[in-house]
């Protein structure tokens, strides 16, 4: 009887377990598929007046998590998918922000930072 | 015989003031054209500083990177921080009141005793990257706009336009009030520009040395010193523009200069660092 009620809670203790991570799991999914990432290849990127320049004109586009990598001369963001922004306007942003944009891509999960990877 | 004595007492007391006053010359002439000489590296912790002021024998540093100000003693160590600056650019400080341009907010902050209040600007900038003030006016460096706002008590003047020319300036980033002129560190144009109260163009300062971006300034009563942000250089002028030196090597992206009891304290924002100057 001592054997079969042990045996019960640990079951039930696994399957509380294996559905809490489940339902952890598809939360972060649906919120990162929610998202979408861009990325803003920027030419003259050098000193910190331009670098919060351009953090400041993308946030006024409507990303909260803007990220500006100076030495890599890149601006990384996410934007809600439904009010993601068209290239030719991000293009206009960091041009009136005073740079020259390069290349610009749009992923459905996030961008790995250079410094994540060293 | 008494207007000989009269003659001769006026005659020696007007060669005496003479004599002190060509001594002031000289020594005011020694004094603008002495050298800077390196001291020593201070290492900051973690702190990636755009601008200095001194109060005492304390730094403050705009920590722009951390959106924090900190304020230090002379050997690095720091005392008191702030945080929650959005960030903090060229700051400036009166009696104690530090005055600080929050770059993303468009704000101009006053942190005082701790506590923060506003500095209300009465013309709308675009990303304020400095700030100076003296007495009742103030001047804040309006980054995109190109322009330096310039309001005393209730009156606003607007200083300079986007541009190349005399008068001009293109993506300024720091600004000193000394003497009634303004001093702008026209950044991208390579220079710094000198104004009146009114507005109007006087000199510019530093277009033959080749300066690659013009970051921060010092106005002391005898000199102009400049912080190169690329050329990884301070240049040394006097108040008319006529170059006197140029420090090199020793820096790693300086952005700003502060003199303190003789010594010439200047902030390395890539560095993490402040190098220390004294007179020779």
């Amino acid at each position: 009887m001592k054997i079969i009620l042990k045996t019960g809670i640990i079951t039930l203790l696994t399957f509380a377990t294996f559905i809490l991570s489940t339902t952890n799991v598809n939360a972060q999914t649906k919120s990162e598929t929610d998202k979408t990432y861009i990325k803003i290849e920027v030419d003259g990127l050098s000193c910190p007046f331009c670098a919060y320049g351009l953090e400041k004109k993308l946030k006024q586009a409507g990303s909260k998590d803007v990220l500006i990598q100076l030495e890599e001369g890149e601006a990384t963001m996410s934007v809600p998918k439904d009010q993601q922004p068209t290239e030719e306007k991000l293009r206009k942003i960091v041009k009136d922000a005073g740079f020259t944009p390069k290349e610009i891509t749009f992923s459905t999960t996030p961008f790995k930072m250079k410094k994540d990877e060293k | 015989m008494k207007n000989k004595v009269v003659f001769i007492i006026i005659a020696a007391f007007s060669g005496t003031l003479f004599l002190f006053s060509c001594r002031g010359e000289q020594e005011k002439k020694a004094e603008i054209n002495s050298q800077w000489k390196f001291v020593k590296n201070i290492d900051l912790n973690n702190v990636n500083p755009i601008g200095v002021v001194a109060q005492g024998d304390f730094l403050w540093l705009s920590d722009v990177d951390n959106n924090r100000i900190v304020k230090i003693d002379l050997d690095g160590k720091i005392m008191e921080s702030f945080d929650g600056f959005q960030r903090p650019m060229h700051i400036a400080i009166q009696k104690n009141k530090v005055y600080v341009p929050e770059y993303t907010s468009d704000s101009l902050k006053i942190l005082e005793d701790g506590k923060v209040s506003i500095y209300k600007l009465k013309e709308k900038p675009d990303a304020i990257a400095g700030v100076s003030i003296d007495g009742n006016t103030a001047a804040a460096v309006d980054f995109y706009n190109n322009r330096i706002i310039l309001q005393q008590d209730n009156k606003v003047t607007i200083i300079g336009k986007e541009g190349h020319k005399n008068g001009e300036l293109y993506y300024p980033t720091d600004v000193e009030i000394s003497n009634d002129l303004i001093y702008v560190a026209d950044a991208y144009n390579n220079r710094v520009q000198v104004f009146n109260l009114n507005g109007n163009y006087v000199r510019m300062i530093g277009w033959n040395e080749g300066i690659k971006v013009a970051t921060g300034l010092k106005v002391t009563d005898l000199q102009v010193i400049i912080a190169d942000f690329e050329g990884n250089r301070v240049l040394v002028y006097d108040l008319n523009g006529n170059l006197l030196q140029i420090i090199s090597d020793k820096f790693n992206q300086p952005t700003d200069i502060e003199i303190v009891s003789n010594k010439m304290y200047v902030v390395n924002y890539k560095g993490k660092t402040i190098s220390v100057f004294k007179k020779e």
